[in-house]
């Protein structure tokens, strides 16, 4: 069995600054790896980043994280990603990590993903430029996490899809459907159900719901903090 | 034709309101809901702290056209879970 933490929109800086960190402290009982589906900070500042590096180093288990579109407003991602990697976190976009949890290999694909929408209510590459830009991320976003799994069943005993938005619109509900298309993205999880994933995690969706499942079969859960209303869950693989 | 809104109409209140939260950087919130009911504003949803909530008030207040602002935000809860789920 492979014990493995989740939460994601953390949304830290400011005042919220350590305010995971108790929570976090006793992590190493009862998970054997963190996952962080994005939205680590509220503006994607290096200041709150630096929060966040302080928030999620030294924990005793493995950090594994995506970035979120909040951590990309001010076009400090990579300088983010830097500086969450000298923490010793590992930032996946469109890659993948493998990680040993006694006898049994826990393999994470990670991807930010994108908006695109669902099936019957999806944007297409047509168009406007400003409407093709739109789709267009979409699929690359999609391409890139089922590149990232391609072949990783074989590499490991589990393997987990992490995103920050949603591959499903099950763990939508409770957002105004009319934004679906700006929260989720079906190619996600067409990429998923391609590959053998035992589960896939996301974030984004504040006033979505935990617990989906992709047309194919696997199970999706959204941990965003304001869904969890706690500081992580934890799901036995 | 239809009616006659007026920038004060509570439909376009609600969505000044909202795209204040969201591009105001000192709340960024994407996540916080807005109601206009009987001429007052409600704002719900959960933020991760008590600075962000006074953030939030204030930036809904500064869009509000002075209108009442109901503050019925919660601080996102920071425990650790009391059990697992068996997803084997």
């Amino acid at each position: 069995m492979i014990r493995v933490a989740a939460v994601g929109d953390v949304h830290l800086g400011g005042d919220a600054c350590g305010h995971l960190r108790p929570a976090l402290e006793e992590l190493p009982q009862v998970a054997d790896v963190l996952l962080l589906a994005g939205d680590l900070t509220r503006h994607g500042t290096v200041d709150e980043a630096e929060c966040v590096a302080a928030e999620f180093r030294d924990l005793g288990v493995p950090v594994i994280a995506v970035l979120g579109n909040h951590d990309y407003h001010s076009d400090q991602q990579e300088k983010i990603t830097e500086l969450l990697t000298d923490a010793g976190l590992s930032v996946l976009e469109g890659e993948s990590t493998v990680v040993t949890v006694g006898a049994e290999r826990l393999a994470v694909a990670g991807v930010k993903g994108f908006g695109l929408g669902f099936a019957g209510r999806s944007c297409s590459d047509f168009g406007e430029p400003e409407s093709k830009a739109f789709a267009g991320h979409g699929k690359q976003v999609a391409a890139r996490l089922a590149r990232a799994l391609d072949g990783l069943a074989g590499e490991a005993d589990r393997v987990v899809a992490l995103s920050h938005y949603s591959p499903v619109a099950d763990t939508l509900l409770g957002e105004p459907p009319e934004i679906y298309a700006f929260l989720g993205n079906y190619l996600l999880a067409e990429a998923i159900d391609a590959a053998d994933v035992d589960l896939a995690v996301h974030g984004h969706a504040h006033a979505g719901t935990e617990k989906g499942v992709t047309a194919g079969g696997t199970r999706v859960r959204n941990v965003a903090q304001p869904v969890l209303r706690r500081a992580y869950a934890v799901y036995d693989l | 034709m239809g009616g006659n809104p007026t920038p004060e109409d509570p439909y376009y209140l609600q969505a000044r309101i909202e795209r204040r939260l969201a591009e105001d950087p000192d709340s960024a919130e994407l996540g916080v809901r807005v109601a206009i009911h009987a001429g007052e504003v409600y704002l719900t949803g959960d933020v991760p702290s008590d600075e962000r909530r006074r953030h939030v008030v204030a930036a809904a207040l500064a869009a509000a056209g002075g209108r009442r602002v109901h503050d019925d935000l919660a601080v996102t809860c920071a425990e650790p879970p009391t059990t697992a789920e068996d997803l084997r």
